[in-house]
């Protein structure tokens, strides 16, 4: 379980998908989601539609981590859709369930909706699929730089991301250890009265808390030793790369959007 | 200038405390007895809230607040620190999204609270435990209207969203308030051991 933690849903893979540079799929996931909203035709949902799925097929991610990565929101995507299907009272009546007339209107309607929302999940999963975190939050500082002008912490938002990163796998197993500690000490974490719940909580809670405190004092010690003193004058252990095949994709990204208004309308 | 804002051990902490919002979050893993049963099915408590408002009081107003964005960033690139281990942009769209979104705000107002109180009783902390909790459904109950309205597209009055939300925020108010009792010690206990955090 721990391991899934550090890479949060990134499938390694060798794939131009995964090639690419992570500004690139970005920018491109970005746009993409607004774009997704101003879709109001068939053709213009179909034109999406077939990038995503070039996407995902180029990415070689297998399906299933694609079907998983979508499980929490399959239930919204339905629920919007029943919930349309029976909310839309305009158009022709096409068929009755339980004399409950039923519009093609709606049926239009609900696909559309479910759609939309499908097509950023999966697109937006599509990016964390084939991105590790740490690339993402490096893209984030670079594609973010301007704003470090108003005086936006960028560098600090990055920086806090990836020591967070770091610190997910330790304070699970310290969580893991202390809570097995105080079970031996005869803490009940499993029933029991609202008090003593409340107290096997707090058990746990305060020796974590004092920990991670300490680990994160710690940590400011050694970097201040080792001459930390913000973004100033830093340089980058992992560089982002923009190569040709980004430029390739951003052109057929371009190429797609004006296809997409062109049909849109 | 830049560099001023933040101390290196607030970044470190803030970084840490993301963490343990997310340990928070899913503290039922650990902690089965967090679940309970509910219209047949047991429904894992999630400590969230409480988390975020304790980011306030622990860390400061803008170190708190600071750290909630670094959270939902963490979670929007897709590592699983939200509630049931889930993750992903999608997660801020959907109609609980505001809830995610508040703790930066809960967060705020919970340590400016603390921070313009002259003593640490626990009147002062019952204050800015309930000041979070409301701005976490002030916030959270609009975007819910908002998002069912414009993302999921299904129409639902403001009245409706209030009174759907109403049993969660009894629920909240309960366990917020029985957490909120035992704070001063807890919050005294962690402060004596680190000691970067008195300074803020």
């Amino acid at each position: 379980m721990n391991q899934s933690f550090i890479i949060g849903q990134y499938v390694p893979k060798e794939s131009p998908v995964h090639a690419l540079d992570a500004r690139t799929k970005l920018v491109i996931v970005f746009f993409y989601v607004l774009v997704t909203f101003s879709a109001e035709t068939l053709s213009s949902y179909l034109i999406l539609f077939l990038f995503a799925a070039f996407g995902a097929v180029m990415s070689r991610v297998h399906p299933l981590f694609i079907v998983k990565g979508l499980r929490p929101i399959w239930f919204i995507i339905i629920l919007t859709f029943i919930l349309h299907l029976f909310i839309q009272r305009q158009g022709e009546v096409l068929f009755s369930i339980f004399g409950y007339a039923i519009y093609d209107q709606a049926v239009i309607q609900a696909a559309i909706i479910s759609s939309r929302l499908f097509l950023l999940i999966l697109m937006t999963s599509l990016l964390t699929l084939t991105t590790t975190p740490i690339s993402i939050t490096d893209a984030v500082e670079t594609l973010l730089k301007p704003l470090k002008s108003i005086k936006l912490p960028i560098h600090e938002l990055a920086l806090m991301m990836s020591i967070s990163l770091r610190f997910i796998p330790t304070l699970i197993e310290e969580t893991d250890k202390i809570s097995k500690a105080q079970a031996s000490r005869g803490i009940d974490f499993r029933t029991g009265k609202w008090r003593d719940r409340l107290k096997a909580i707090f058990a746990l809670l305060i020796p974590l808390f004092i920990s991670a405190f300490k680990r994160a004092e710690d940590l400011a010690m050694a970097m201040e030793a080792r001459g930390y003193r913000g973004d100033y004058g830093r340089t980058k252990f992992r560089e982002l790369k923009f190569t040709s095949l980004d430029l390739i994709v951003f052109l057929l990204f371009i190429i797609i959007v004006i296809g997409f208004f062109y049909f849109n309308g | 200038m830049n560099n001023q804002r933040f101390r290196t051990v607030d970044l470190t902490m803030g970084a840490v405390f993301v963490v343990l919002m997310m340990i928070g979050a899913n503290l039922a893993y650990w902690v089965p007895a967090l679940k309970i049963t509910y219209a047949g099915g047991e429904v894992p408590l999630t400590l969230q809230t409480f988390f975020a408002i304790l980011a306030g009081i622990l860390l400061g107003r803008k170190l708190g607040a600071f750290s909630m964005i670094v959270y939902l960033a963490v979670g929007a690139v897709g590592v699983p620190v939200f509630a049931e281990m889930s993750a992903g942009i999608a997660n801020l769209a959907m109609p609980t999204g505001g809830f995610l979104i508040s703790f930066v705000f809960v967060a705020y107002i919970s340590g400016l609270i603390i921070e313009k109180a002259s003593n640490n009783s626990l009147a002062t902390y019952s204050f800015a435990v309930f000041g979070g909790l409301i701005v976490n459904y002030l916030i959270g109950t609009p975007y819910l209207y908002f998002s069912m309205n414009n993302v999921l597209g299904v129409p639902i009055s403001m009245y409706g969203s209030m009174l759907t939300m109403l049993p969660f925020f009894i629920k909240d108010a309960v366990i917020t308030g029985l957490l909120a009792a035992t704070l001063p010690s807890f919050v005294t206990r962690i402060q004596r051991v680190s000691p970067s955090l008195r300074s803020q």
